[in-house]
């Protein structure tokens, strides 16, 4: 038995990462009951990545918060991710500028000393976005947990919503699908279970595990200024999946989506496979996911140019249509090696 | 009748801990897991979809679940005396 002194990051919580989010339709239920405004003085509020709060006619500020259970067991990694994932809900809102981050720490009792390589993730990988911490609150919990609000402002060109897709437009994804999977194999160490991983997939689970931090550790700023003059509705892939986000832009538009390309991390079909996930339709958590966006047919070339020139990956995955929900069209599935 | 308890597993683990299970199981005998984890439940549900597996849900205490799974594929709720709605 392992002493509390001895224990690895992801040994303290029963879920990771994005995967210990209240379930969505727990949240429906919840966000039901407490009956909150409709209208604020704010532009947009619940239902959207981000509060969007209009500052002047040209300028918006944006508002967002978001943390989580660890999902790897090195504290420096887990903080760039958490501030990776935090900010990306305001880069999908196409709020880049003037980034702030106000962290939001819980750790158990005489866990402390995580706490500087967790806030130095942090403040590295904000630095790469442009960002900085400007303060924050630290709690002792049972359950580790990190994240942030942030807050970062925009344009009214640049500002990106959930709710104007249209039939007929093109959607695209930024990173592939599949961080539960691979993340979840790295979690396994016992041998007999490994045993089974190994024989599974044809490469070794470390570096499945290291494709997956290196698209949590990307962040989706570059890919929301690239996009954000072009796209009609975005929203970024997080706790519920692709599907998730999906239905998040297909109730706001009032459309259906039809997914018919999945690209996802080498090896995790098979891992997915293995655990029973519902990666093929979704439906595995994704943690700092990439962008899902929109783009009417005329403006493909142009924003499919704008990615190549940004370095940011993207893969076109589907349509808009005028049905309802979203669709699993049996997809292709695109193995992608970072 | 084999038995596999994942309680206090989560996932992956359990769909893993029933895979090696269903290894020492007779394609005719039933594996009944008791689980208490809520996404593993439905994760071993799609497993059991996914290779044909047939798989009844029964009654279990508040808080657990229990399937019932045939790795022979047929339907196993006529064989569930006890199995939930």
């Amino acid at each position: 038995m392992k002493t509390d002194e001895a224990l690895a990051l992801t040994e303290m919580v029963e879920r990771h990462g994005c995967s210990c989010k209240l379930d969505e339709s727990s949240l429906e239920e919840l966000l039901k009951e407490t009956s909150l405004p409709a209208t604020t003085a704010h532009e947009r509020t619940i239902g959207e990545d981000a509060a969007v709060r209009r500052l002047s006619d040209e300028r918006f500020l944006v508002s967002t918060v978001d943390f989580f259970t660890p999902i790897l067991d090195d504290p420096y990694e887990f903080g760039q991710i958490v501030a990776c994932n935090a900010a990306s809900d305001a880069f999908a809102t196409g709020a880049t500028e003037s980034l702030d981050c106000l962290v939001t720490l819980g750790l158990p009792a005489g866990h402390a000393t995580i706490a500087p390589k967790i806030l130095e993730g942090m403040s590295d990988a904000l630095a790469q976005m442009g960002g900085t911490i400007t303060g924050g609150h630290t709690i002792v919990s049972p359950w580790p947990f990190a994240g942030g609000a942030i807050t970062a402002t925009t344009t009214r060109e640049q500002l990106l919503r959930t709710d104007g897709a249209s039939p007929g437009e093109q959607l695209y994804c930024t990173k592939p699908q599949g961080i539960q999977p691979a993340m979840g194999a790295a979690r396994i160490k016992d041998p007999p279970l490994v045993d089974q991983l190994t024989a599974a997939v044809d490469r070794p689970i470390d570096a499945i595990r290291d494709d997956a931090v290196a698209w949590m550790t990307t962040p989706n700023a570059t890919a929301a200024n690239a996009i954000a003059p072009l796209a009609t509705a975005a929203t970024d892939v997080t706790g519920f999946g692709l599907a998730g986000a999906g239905r998040s832009i297909a109730t706001q538009a009032g459309v259906g989506l039809a997914i018919e390309h999945l690209p996802v991390i080498e090896s995790t079909p098979a891992l997915a496979e293995l655990f029973g996930a519902g990666l093929r339709t979704g439906e595995t958590a994704e943690t700092s996911g990439g962008l899902l966006f929109s783009v009417p047919p005329g403006e493909r070339a142009a924003v499919e140019s704008a990615l190549g020139e940004a370095g940011v990956f993207y893969r076109p995955v589907g349509h808009v249509t005028d049905g309802d929900g979203v669709v699993f069209d049996d997809p292709t599935i695109e193995q992608i090696s970072y | 009748m084999a038995r596999v308890d994942v309680r206090d597993e989560v996932c992956p683990r359990p769909a893993l801990l029933v895979r090696d299970a269903l290894e020492t199981v007779n394609a005719d005998e039933l594996l009944i897991v008791r689980g208490d984890f809520p996404p593993a439940k439905r994760n071993l549900k799609r497993l059991c979809s996914n290779h044909g597996f047939g798989v009844t849900e029964r009654s279990a205490p508040d808080g657990e679940f229990e399937l019932q799974i045939k790795p022979t594929g047929t339907d196993t709720a006529m064989e569930a005396p006890n199995e939930d709605g």
